[in-house]
C-alpha cells in the first residue's frame, strides 16, 4: 500500500503556513510569520516552504495523495495565492484537493486543549471587523463564518451553556470586547492564536475532496464595487 | 513537439492562456474576456482577480486541448509578472509557478509591455528589430525603440491618461458603453473627422503624450453645444475626437522615427486594434508591422513569444517569483 501523504497550507493571514504528514505522522511544520507592519510574503514563500516540507519528507510532488488548502476567510489576495497554487498543483500532477476552513483549523487545535468549551475562531477582517465562526464541544459548527463588528461578537457567541474560548489574531485584537462578554481569550503568546501546519494536515485528512478546476475562497464579503453598483441600481428603480 | 511553451497572462481583465511551438507559431490562444466590467464603467480590480481565479484553470485546459497537447509535451511555462493589477497578476503567477514547480519545468517571467512588443515576433510573419514600437492600451501608452528581441528602450510615455483611457472617457461623455474604443470607432464612421478641431498636445515635447487636453476639449464642446445639438452631432464629435487621438499618436510616431533614424514601425496594445490608427500607421510610409487584432489586445501568445527570447528563472527564483504592479519595476 502506498503511503498517505498530505501537504496542507494556508495563506489566509499574514503568515504563510505549511504542513506535511505521511500516514498521519507529522514530517514538516513550517511557517513564515511577518512581524507587525511587515507585508505578507505569500507569493515569495509558499512554494519554497512546500518544497522544503517535501524535502523533509523525502517526497516529490507526484507522490502526494492530497493537498489541503486554507480557503479563509481572510485577506483576499492571500486566499487567491493559496487557491491558485493549489489549482496549479492539481493541474500539474492530478493531486486531489481539499478546501479547508482556516477558522476550523484554528478551532481544531483549540478543542484539544479546551475539550468542554465552545470554541470561537476569530480572524482579523480589517476595517475594524472580525471574521468569526464557532464550534460546540461536540465539534458541530453553530456559527457560520461571517464578518462582524466587535460589538456584535458577544451576542453572536453568547448563545450556549458551555464556556466560550476565543482564539485567533482577531481574538487578540478584540480581546476587550470578548472578555467584557465573559468570553476567555488565552494569553497573547499562546500558540492557539496561530494556524499550524500539522492541524491543517489533520483537517485535510478528513475533509471532502473538492473540484480542483475552480477552488473558490470563502470571501465572505462581496466586492465593494458590486455592493455600490447594486445600491445605485436600487436607487434608480 | 519541441520547445512548446505554455503561457499565462492575467494582468488586467482578460484571462489568457496560450501555447506556442519552438518556432514561435501559435498552437492555441485562449482569451476569456470577463465581460463583467462594462456595467461598472471600468475594470474593478477585486472583481477581475476573483474572475481570474475561477476562469484560469479552464483557460489553460482549453489552450492545451486546442494545441492538442498535454502538459507532458510542454517544455517551458511563461507568465506575465507585471505591470498590471497586482491581485490579478498574482493569480496567474501563483498558478504558473505551481505548474512549473510540480512538473519540474523551467519558468520564464515576462514583462507585460515586452509581451506587447513580442506580439510582433510571432510566426509565420515575424517582424525583425530594429524598429520603433507604439504600445497603446487602456493601461499604457508609450513609444519604444526595439533593438533586439529581449528588451526595449522607452522613447516617450504619456504624462497623464493612457490613449485607451482617453477613448473610454470620451465614449462615456458621448453616452457610449465601456470599453469605449469599439463603440466610439463605430459611431465615428457616420461622422466628419474635421468637424471639430480637437488638440493633439503638440506643445508636449519629444515623444511624450498627453491626452488631458483633448478630453477637456470634448467636454467643453459638449457643454457649448448643449444637449440637443450634442445628440445631433454625436457622430461628428466621435469622429473628430478619434481623429485627434490618432493624430496625437502618429505625430509622436513620426517624431520617434525621425529621432531614431529608423524606418521600421510596429504597434501593439488594445488601441492598436483601432481601424483609423492602423490605416494611419501604414500611411506613414515606413516599413510597418501591425499584428492581427487578437494579438494587439491582451493575450498570452505574446507572452509566450516574449519568453522565447528570455532566460529561464533559476530554480530558486522561480519558487520565489512575485508579481509587480503598475508603475513597478520593469
Ligand atoms: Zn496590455
Amino acid at each position: 500500500m502506498t503511503a498517505n501523504a498530505i501537504l496542507a497550507f494556508d495563506t489566509s493571514t499574514a503568515a504563510t503556513v505549511v504542513g506535511l504528514t505521511v500516514d498521519g505522522v507529522l514530517c514538516a511544520e513550517l511557517a513564515d510569520r511577518p512581524q507587525d507592519g511587515e507585508r505578507p510574503r505569500h507569493a515569495e514563500r509558499l512554494l519554497e516552504l512546500c518544497e522544503e516540507a517535501l524535502t523533509a519528507g523525502g517526497l516529490g510532488w507526484a507522490q502526494l495523495s492530497r493537498v489541503g488548502v486554507g480557503v479563509g476567510p481572510g485577506t483576499f489576495t492571500g486566499l487567491r495565492i493559496g487557491a491558485a497554487t493549489a489549482q496549479g498543483l492539481t493541474q500539474a500532477v492530478g493531486v486531489e484537493l481539499a478546501a479547508l476552513s482556516s477558522l476550523e483549523a484554528l478551532a481544531l487545535a483549540a478543542r484539544r486543549q479546551y475539550p468542554g468549551s465552545r470554541i470561537a475562531a476569530v480572524a482579523d477582517a480589517r476595517r475594524g471587523e472580525a471574521y468569526v465562526a464557532c464550534w460546540e464541544p461536540d465539534g458541530s459548527q453553530t456559527v457560520d463564518a461571517q464578518a462582524c463588528a466587535p460589538t456584535q461578537l458577544a451576542a453572536l457567541l453568547a448563545a450556549g451553556e458551555a464556556p466560550v474560548i476565543a482564539i485567533g489574531e482577531g481574538a487578540l485584537i478584540f480581546r476587550q470586547s470578548l472578555e467584557s462578554a465573559a468570553i476567555s481569550v488565552p494569553d497573547s503568546d499562546s500558540a492557539l492564536h496561530s494556524l499550524a501546519g500539522g492541524t491543517l494536515c489533520q483537517l485535510a485528512a478528513s475533509a471532502r475532496p473538492s473540484d480542483g478546476a475552480s477552488l473558490i475562497p470563502q470571501y465572505v464579503r462581496r466586492p465593494d464595487a458590486e455592493i455600490a453598483l447594486e445600491a445605485r441600481t436600487a436607487a434608480n428603480d | 513537439m519541441s520547445g512548446a511553451t505554455l503561457a499565462i497572462e492575467t494582468s488586467c481583465d482578460d484571462t489568457c492562456a496560450a501555447v506556442l511551438d519552438g518556432d514561435g507559431r501559435i498552437l492555441a490562444n485562449v482569451i476569456s474576456s470577463q465581460g463583467i466590467h462594462a456595467s461598472y464603467g471600468g475594470v474593478v480590480p477585486e472583481i477581475a482577480a476573483r474572475r481570474h481565479l475561477s476562469l484560469l484553470s479552464v483557460a489553460i485546459e482549453a489552450a492545451l486541448a486546442d494545441a492538442e497537447l498535454t502538459l507532458d509535451q510542454i517544455e517551458r511555462v511563461a507568465v506575465t509578472q507585471g505591470p498590471g493589477l497586482i491581485g490579478a497578476l498574482l493569480v496567474g503567477v501563483a498558478q504558473a509557478k505551481a505548474i512549473a514547480a510540480a512538473r519540474q519545468l523551467p519558468l520564464v517571467a515576462v514583462d507585460h509591455l515586452q509581451g506587447h512588443v513580442a506580439a510582433n515576433f510571432i510566426a509565420p510573419d515575424p517582424f525583425e528589430p530594429p524598429f520603433v514600437c507604439l504600445i497603446a492600451s487602456g493601461g499604457h501608452t508609450l513609444l519604444a525603440r526595439v533593438e533586439d528581441h529581449s528588451s526595449f528602450k522607452i522613447l516617450g510615455e504619456t504624462l497623464d491618461d493612457a490613449a485607451g483611457e482617453a477613448f473610454d472617457k470620451g465614449a462615456r461623455m458621448l453616452g457610449l458603453p465601456f470599453p469605449g474604443g469599439p463603440p466610439l470607432q463605430a459611431l465615428a464612421l457616420d461622422g466628419d473627422a474635421a468637424a471639430f478641431d480637437f488638440p493633439t498636445a503638440r506643445n508636449v515635447g519629444g515623444c511624450d503624450f498627453s491626452f488631458a487636453g483633448v478630453k477637456t476639449s470634448l467636454l467643453y464642446a459638449i457643454r457649448d453645444l448643449g444637449q440637443a445639438a450634442t445628440s445631433e452631432r454625436r457622430a461628428d464629435l466621435a469622429a473628430s475626437y478619434q481623429a485627434a487621438i490618432v493624430r496625437a499618436l502618429t505625430e509622436r510616431l513620426e517624431r520617434a522615427l525621425d529621432q531614431s533614424g529608423l524606418d521600421r514601425v510596429a504597434i501593439g496594445g488594445g488601441v492598436a486594434a483601432n481601424g483609423p490608427l492602423r490605416e494611419a500607421v501604414v500611411a506613414l510610409g515606413a516599413a510597418s508591422h501591425i499584428p492581427q487584432r487578437a494579438l494587439c489586445t491582451d493575450n498570452a501568445a505574446m507572452i509566450a513569444s516574449a519568453a522565447r527570447f528570455l532566460p529561464d528563472c533559476s530554480a530558486a527564483a522561480a519558487l520565489a517569483l512575485d508579481a509587480y504592479p503598475s508603475g513597478g519595476r520593469r
